[in-house]
């Protein structure tokens, strides 16, 4: 098919024409091994748990203190003056572990904590007194 | 095995254990249409060929919670287009530089495709189509070569009638100046 360099036509009919081809057989194995791949896709997925919405609050809770406590760490390291300095930044990160007290989790989420027993709010009290005052709790569950 | 008509696969993905010969049936009343639409945009056949399997994938995905208030065609070719337009995208990306001329690259790389029969003429014309912006490509390819109506097209690309009209006469404006140019 020539075409007029000094009056191109995109009507012409065979212009329309698909040029384009695909290897023997293309399509006809298409099929099969797009049923190839969404199985070995679907055997490689991870299963992914749904979780609660309190669940979810409290993660999301956990995630904000983590951040707050990295921030915290990063500008007392970077501002303190020598290596000394880093050592009230590691028993802060120590003292930390008063998080693991759900009461906090439920503080956050503006629910009331279910009430502990006699034991279990002695332990509390003690876990948080010792963090507020600097105490390096390893020493003590040593 | 006779040919599902869309009515019937759609209904077909919806019922438990009927899902995997409906979507076979679609993969088979369309991956032609779907394939030639893709190739059209991205023009290389192995980059065609995975832009039809993810545009594959994702109606497996999705299929069964399809609704059938657009046509079943419609929708596939949105998602195809779609596809094929997130990888262009991500080519470009991957080209690093801004300079890269992805479709400069397309256009030449044509010409040594093995899978390209066009003669020489069919050749400029391409070229000329990857010189348009994206969107008017799409637009012209699917007026031009598979003669899709405005009002459907309309559908697919979520654009009034009007500015595919306008779109295309640029496109054709745009091509003859640069096959007269040639």
């Amino acid at each position: 098919m020539k075409m007029d360099r000094n009056n191109p036509d995109l009507q012409q009919e065979e212009l329309k024409n698909n040029p384009f081809g695909v290897p023997e057989g293309y399509f006809e194995g298409f099929a099969e091994r797009l049923q190839q791949r969404i199985k070995e896709e679907e055997a490689s997925k991870v299963p992914v748990r749904k979780i609660g919405t309190v669940t979810r609050w409290m993660a999301a809770a956990a995630a904000v203190l983590a951040a707050a406590l990295i921030t915290t760490s990063i500008i007392r390291f970077t501002t303190s003056e020598s290596a000394e300095g880093l050592y009230p930044d590691l028993a802060i990160l120590e003292q930390m572990q008063v998080l693991d007290d759900d009461r906090y989790l439920y503080e956050l989420l503006g629910e009331e904590a279910p009430e502990l027993n006699e034991d279990e709010a002695f332990a509390s009290q003690a876990i948080e007194y010792l963090a507020i005052n600097d105490v390096e709790m390893d020493l003590i569950f040593e | 095995m006779q040919e599902w008509d869309d009515r019937e696969i759609i209904e077909g993905s919806k019922i438990q254990g009927k899902e995997e010969i409906a979507f076979n049936q679609l993969v088979l009343k369309y991956q032609e249409r779907l394939y030639w639409h893709i190739r059209k945009m991205v023009i290389d056949h192995d980059d065609s060929d995975d832009v039809l399997q993810n545009t594959m994938i994702k109606i497996w995905r999705s299929l069964s919670s399809f609704r059938s208030e657009s046509g079943l065609y419609t929708w596939l070719y949105r998602i195809a287009t779609n596809e094929a337009l997130s990888f262009l995208k991500q080519k470009k990306k991957k080209a690093f530089a801004p300079w890269v001329d992805v479709e400069g690259q397309m256009s030449e790389s044509l010409e040594a495709d093995p899978w390209f029969n066009g003669d020489e003429i069919q050749l400029k014309l391409q070229q000329a189509i990857l010189k348009l912006p994206e969107k008017q490509r799409i637009v012209f390819n699917m007026k031009y070569f598979d003669q899709v109506k405005y009002e459907e097209m309309s559908k697919i690309l979520g654009t009034s009638v009007g500015a595919l009209k306008a779109s295309y006469h640029h496109a054709v404006k745009k091509i003859e100046a640069m096959l007269e140019k040639d």
